[in-house]
Formats: C-alpha cells, sequence, structure tokens
C-alpha cells in the first residue's frame, strides 16, 4: 500500500441505503481515505449484512476505521445497566472490527429511558469531572484504543461556551485522550453567541485534535427575541461555506490532526440533488486537505496511546447530579411555555448551583425546549 | 484508498436488493 496520506479524508457513514448511496461513487473513485462507522446507531444484536462487515473490514485493515458512539450518555448522573451494556457490546464490536480510536459525546441525554432524549450539557463541575473521567476510562477498557469526545454544539451561555476547551482538555487527560472538533458545532456557537473565531478557537486545546467534522445544519427563529436566529446541529443540509472557511482556518493550528469527516444523516440525502451536492462537498473538504499535506509527516499514534489503566471498583456516579438532570429533563420535556420553564427552573434544584441557570440566555433556554421535546418519547 | 472490485461490487449489490 502506498504510504498513507498525513491527513485523511473521511466519510461518516453507517448502514444506511441514502447515506451509502450518496458515497458510493466517491468509494468507487478511492476518494474515501477513511471510513467513521457510528457503530450504536445499528441494533447491537443484529449482526450487519456481510457486503458492509466486508466494507468495514476493509478500511479496518488498512487501519483507517473509526468508532463514533452516538448513544453512551458519558455524563448522566446515575450509571445504568444499559451503559454497562453497551461497554460490554463495544468490546465485542471493537474486537471484531479493529478500530483506530473510538469516540464519544459530550454531555447526558435528556430522556429516562436509554436512546431517548436530546443530549445536553453539564455544569463544568468536580463532579462531573470525577464521573467524565471514570468513564472514559471504562470507555477505553472496552475499545483498548485510542479515545476521544466531541465538542457539543450547544451551550446555553457564553461562559459556558469559552470554558468548554478547557473542561474537555480536564476530562481527556487521564486517559490521554483526543477532541473531536466538530466546525459546525463551533459554527453554532459563534454565531449563538456572537463571539469571534479568534476568540474561541484558542481556548480549545488545538494539540489534542485529532478528528475534525463538517457537516450542516438548519436556522431556527427566536420567537423570544424578533429577528434572532439560532442555529442548529441538524446534520440535514450541505456543509455551508462559512463551515469551509473554518477548516481552511483550522487545519494549519491542529499538528496532530489525522482525520477530517464530512457527515450528514441519510435524511438529507434522498435526492440525486442533495447526493451530488454531498460529493461536491466531499471534494471541496479534499482539495482543503491537500496543502496541509505538504511537508507534513503522517500523524503518529503515539499522542493518544491508551494508558494502562484499568477502572476500579464501581462506576462512579453522583446522586444530586442525577437529581438535578431529572428535574432539568422534566422541566424542559413538559414546560408549557418558556415563561414556565425558567419559573419551574428557578424552584428546581438547579437554582444557586453549578448550572448557573440564572445566566442562561432566554433564546437557548427556549432552544433547550425545543430539543427536549423533538426527541420526547 | 482504493477498494477491491468484490467489496464494491458487492455494496452496490447489497445496496440494491
Amino acid at each position: 500500500m502506498a504510504e498513507s496520506p498525513s491527513i485523511l479524508a473521511t466519510v461518516a457513514c453507517n448502514l444506511d441505503a441514502d447515506i451509502l448511496s450518496a458515497a458510493f461513487p466517491l468509494l468507487e473513485e478511492g476518494r474515501v481515505e477513511a471510513l467513521e462507522w457510528a457503530f450504536d446507531a445499528l441494533y447491537w444484536t443484529e449482526q450487519p449484512p456481510a457486503w458492509f462487515a466486508d466494507l468495514l473490514d476493509s478500511y479496518s485493515q488498512a487501519g483507517r476505521l473509526i468508532g463514533h458512539g452516538v448513544y453512551f450518555s458519558l455524563l448522566s448522573g446515575r450509571w445504568t445497566a444499559e451503559q454497562q451494556q453497551w461497554l460490554r457490546q463495544l468490546a465485542q464490536v471493537a474486537a471484531r472490527f479493529r478500530f483506530d480510536h473510538v469516540t464519544e459525546h459530550f454531555g447526558f441525554f435528556t430522556g429516562q429511558n436509554f436512546h431517548h432524549g436530546a443530549p445536553l450539557p453539564v455544569p463544568y463541575s468536580p463532579a462531573a469531572l470525577r464521573l467524565g473521567q471514570d468513564r472514559l476510562q471504562r470507555l477505553q477498557a472496552a475499545c483498548q484504543c485510542p479515545v476521544g469526545l466531541e465538542n457539543l454544539a450547544f451551550a446555553y451561555s457564553l461562559d459556558e461556551v469559552q470554558r468548554h476547551g478547557e473542561f474537555l482538555d480536564q476530562l481527556l487527560a487521564p486517559v490521554n485522550g483526543f477532541v473531536i472538533l466538530d466546525l459546525h458545532n463551533l459554527y453554532c456557537q459563534l454565531h449563538n453567541f456572537a463571539v469571534p473565531y479568534e476568540a474561541l478557537i484558542e481556548l480549545y486545546p488545538l494539540e489534542r485534535v485529532r478528528e475534525i467534522h463538517i457537516s450542516g445544519g438548519s436556522w431556527e427563529a427566536s420567537s423570544l427575541v424578533p429577528g434572532r436566529t439560532v442555529r442548529r446541529d441538524t446534520h440535514d443540509e450541505a456543509v455551508p461555506d462559512e463551515v469551509f472557511a473554518l477548516l481552511a482556518r483550522t487545519l494549519p493550528r491542529c499538528p496532530n490532526l489525522k482525520y477530517v469527516v464530512l457527515e450528514q444523516l441519510g435524511t438529507g440525502l434522498k435526492t440525486a440533488a442533495s447526493r451530488e451536492q454531498f460529493r461536491r462537498d466531499f471534494r471541496r473538504m479534499a482539495a482543503l486537505l491537500e496543502p496541509q499535506r505538504t511537508g507534513r509527516p503522517a500523524a503518529p499514534d503515539s499522542p493518544f496511546a491508551p494508558l494502562p489503566l484499568a477502572p476500579a471498583g464501581p462506576a462512579a456516579e453522583d446522586e444530586t447530579l442525577h437529581e438535578q438532570q431529572r428535574q432539568l429533563s422534566q422541566i424542559l420535556e413538559t414546560a408549557p411555555s418558556y415563561d414556565a420553564a425558567r419559573q419551574q427552573l428557578l424552584q428546581s434544584g438547579l437554582a444557586g448551583t453549578d448550572w448557573r441557570i440564572e445566566h442562561w440566555e432566554p433564546h437557548m433556554l427556549e432552544t433547550a425546549v425545543n430539543i427536549a421535546r423533538k426527541w420526547k418519547k | 484508498m482504493k477498494l477491491s472490485k468484490a467489496v464494491l461490487g458487492a455494496v452496490l449489490i447489497g445496496l440494491t436488493v
């Protein structure tokens, strides 16, 4: 095999006919240099069909298959049997398909049941840090490869946005983990909090960035603030020019970058036109990588090699955090209006705590209500 | 990355049927 490029142009896929149909001409042309597989979007006990497993094996054997989890709910206050089962199944999948690394998301799921709800942030508190560090160790023990976390698109306040990178760094340090820098998520925050790129990007641990995501999203008008729009990370549209511009500016700042991934949900790839746009986006992404490869050595594995840590004893839990998450989920999912949600929060167990609900931006609390209702079962 | 014709053919058939 020819020497591996230092940065790999990657497609995010799973067993989805629309994504695979959109990507197939790129696969056929040999342009897809790595695959990111959302391994837990597949019903665990069903084996993927042989043709899909063969595709995964092709990339795995080349050391270019990466795993991306969605449903672990890393920062839930309570440890559940479903999370334990998720880890067991990850260990089985990772033994079958060798991953170059495995990633998950920051935050917790609002729903009372596993796989339900929407991922939302938690306070950057010592309790959340302890939980996250413990669970990342368990994640790494299950997959036996480097592990990383993705920055979240949603935030309640500018202060939270500005401290996100530092908290990710603290979470990842004990497992020698890395960051997936999702540039559409960053774009959401730049817009939703009117913060300049240069002011925000320097607050991220860019030496920890091993993977970058780009994707599209959508706009939602705020009913609270006339004329105000909220950018949401819905993954259902083409990549906007602004995100490509962010990619061009960010690539030179990430010395340990190995994968740049184009993400789009299959639900946005139903038409021939949308699939052609997806391929144009991929080619545009790949073209931006090319000048960055010149003179750049292949990204070494060693910066994020797993540490010989084994989590001891039962999984960490925090009953106070669990109760706060339960109250927040209930309020977001059931409050009849923004005003009602705000009043209920001020009378809840979150008031006067690290959640800092008193400082939440109205248009973002409104968005949280919309998100929670969207995913409520 | 070049994929084998067998893998590509199987994906195409898989998507079709």
